[in-house]
């Protein structure tokens, strides 16, 4: 359930902001646009990767610390 | 006169050549910059695995651009074997475009790839790194030229019929590269190919996670792609509808065959979901709808309307009596060129010499064009409306049902847990073919929603075509069949072959950080 809603308001979220870039112009400056998104794409999808990493990371030091209390 | 069936064979070959050709390329404009995401990730952290997992996605992506390259070459040969006419008339704009497309951005890739491929031991970290965003620049300012190129042919602004050299000749370049139809559908079809990029990467990832191989490399490349691809589709959508807007004002056959609109109705207009469009009866059969929803899509307000086909045909009909004297002035201006009546004549219709070489399919001699051969040229001005139609809807469930997957993709791999989740892994390997479709329906869209024109309002495509023989054209066709298929194969089995293998062993990282198991553990305590 909890996913589930999790998937819902997402979605709603993707679909408002979808929305917000319609509403805001159809003739846009594209190829800027292109520059920008790109970046951000590239760099929001480095900055995911290196997130997993530190996610690992502070599973692992969860780990060691409750191998240590036990 | 053309033989309409070597006109169709051309068109068909063509088609084929392209959608073959566009199986490749979305791959490879996404996959370059999801590399230089990878990539960007071993530059900062110097965590081996990221070198390993950019080393292991360039292979894939080399393959793709390989076959690529090659399947598109043909294309620009095409246009001069089998549209001689088409590139005789357009070649001053058509040319340009292309010409600086191979020039800066297909040498900067193809320079730059070698660099990439080879480069890893021989250049620093973050030389290799530029090199790899020059590639990925490269690969896309090779989209952005012949999508220009393209939108000329959807939109052609920038350029004027000389009635003297009988060409089209380019007036302002700036018109043409900022062509409105020419910066969305760039954006559009870039960011579809990173759509198809994140898909074809958390797909294969999924794939090595089910039967856990490379868990480390998958669950890194899943988490990239995933974000990668929500962003991404969120892009495609927008731009898609920026890209209908456009469209349907430089092009409202287009708009009226994509959304099966026979009939003028008045605002707020219902949005057609489910239809069966008949050319035939001008109508449609079976209809499903949605109420104000048309007027709210297309023109973002409830009393917008769009003009129908039956609208459409009759301002086609007063197009095509207004650019018979055109087409007649012209006839004459060939024979003669001083000659200023002709030259008047021609310069008071010239805005409606297109419609008039429709009518010239029916009536050799336009000035004896009855009313019925103008009847039928209206017609022929409408596209196919049930391919179109169907066409739009495939690309944007198929769009959304990629939204909805990169959604729920990300809530799991943020979660750090998508290993667990194995109905969405499998889900994950059934979407690779996904975007491929997606990515040919929107061709489709493009293409046979343009008919009948080459050039949209200036050059129907049934003057473009070259003259060969039937012969000629079914055995080139087969032949373009037969060597693409092939091509195709070739890339399945080295992609299939790769995956399989997976990356190299003796590249394997020590990661730096407990493996899985340490992981899951910290988990469950948690």
């Amino acid at each position: 359930m909890k996913t589930f809603l999790q998937f819902a308001l997402f979605m709603l979220i993707a679909f408002v902001v979808i929305l917000m870039a319609i509403t805001l112009g159809e003739v846009g400056a594209w190829y800027f646009a292109w520059l920008i998104g790109t970046t951000m794409i590239v760099l929001i999808a480095a900055a995911g990767g290196m997130l997993l990493d530190a996610q690992d990371e502070q599973a692992a030091r969860k780990a060691a610390a409750a191998a240590r209390h036990d | 006169m053309h033989d309409p069936s070597v006109v169709d064979l051309s068109r068909l070959q063509f088609a084929l050549t392209a959608l073959y050709h566009y199986l490749f390329v979305p791959l490879t404009l996404g996959m370059s910059f999801m590399l230089a995401a990878m990539e960007t990730v071993y530059v900062v952290s110097g965590k081996a695995i990221y070198k390993q997992i950019a080393q292991f996605w360039s292979k894939l992506f080399l393959i793709n651009f390989a076959l690529g390259v090659a399947t598109g070459l043909t294309m620009e040969f095409e246009f001069g074997t089998n549209w001689s006419f088409y590139s005789s008339f357009m070649g001053d704009i058509f040319g340009t475009p292309l010409a600086i497309e191979g020039l800066m951005a297909f040498f900067l890739e193809s320079t730059f790839v070698g660099l990439m491929a080879f480069g890893w031991d021989r250049l620093k970290r973050g030389q290799h790194l530029a090199v790899t965003f020059l590639v990925a620049l490269g690969s896309n300012l090779s989209a952005l030229w012949i999508l220009i190129a393209n939108s000329f042919m959807q939109n052609p602004e920038g350029a004027h019929f000389n009635p003297v050299t009988l060409r089209m000749e380019l007036t302002s370049l700036p018109d043409l590269i900022f062509n409105h139809d020419a910066q969305a559908k760039f954006v559009h079809t870039s960011i579809a190919g990173y759509v198809t990029a994140a898909i074809f990467v958390a797909g294969v990832s999924a794939w090595y996670l089910l039967k856990n191989r490379h868990v480390e490399l998958a669950r890194r490349s899943f988490r990239m792609a995933a974000l990668f691809g929500v962003l991404a589709t969120a892009g495609v959508i927008t731009l898609g509808d920026a890209l209908g807007f456009i469209g349907g004002q430089a092009q409202p056959t287009k708009l009226a065959a994509m959304e099966g609109l026979w009939k003028t109705e008045q605002a707020p207009m219902p949005f057609n979901a489910i239809a069966f469009p008949s050319q035939k009866d001008h109508v449609n059969y079976g209809v499903i709808q949605v109420p104000y929803a048309l007027s709210l899509l297309v023109t973002h307000s409830l009393d917008g309307t769009v003009p129908a086909i039956d609208e459409l045909e009759r301002t086609a009909a007063e197009r095509i009596r207004n650019g018979i004297p055109a087409v007649s002035a012209l006839q004459v201006l060939s024979a003669k060129p001083g000659d200023a009546d002709a030259l008047a004549q021609f310069q008071a219709h010239e805005k409606d010499l297109g419609y008039g070489f429709l009518v010239q399919r029916y009536a050799p001699d336009v000035t004896k064009a009855t009313e019925a051969d103008i009847a039928a040229a209206s017609r022929d001005t409408i596209p196919q409306v049930a391919p179109v139609f169907w066409s739009f809807r495939a690309m944007v469930v198929l769009g959304l049902c990629m939204l909805a997957f990169f959604v729920l993709a990300l809530i799991y791999t943020m979660r750090n847990n998508v290993e667990r989740q194995r109905w969405l892994l499998k889900i994950a390997v059934c979407m690779i073919p996904v975007p491929f479709i997606a990515n040919e329906t929107g061709w489709l869209v493009a293409e046979l929603g343009r008919q009948p024109w080459t050039v949209y309002g200036v050059l129907p495509t049934w003057m473009s075509a070259s003259t060969h023989s039937l012969g000629y054209m079914i055995f080139s066709l087969i032949g373009f069949v037969s060597l693409y298929t092939v091509f195709i194969v070739i890339e399945m089995y080295l992609m299939v072959r790769t995956i399989r293998r997976g990356p190299d062993d003796e590249h394997a990282p020590s990661p730096s950080i407990e493996p899985q198991a340490a992981r899951l553990a910290g988990q469950a305590e948690g």
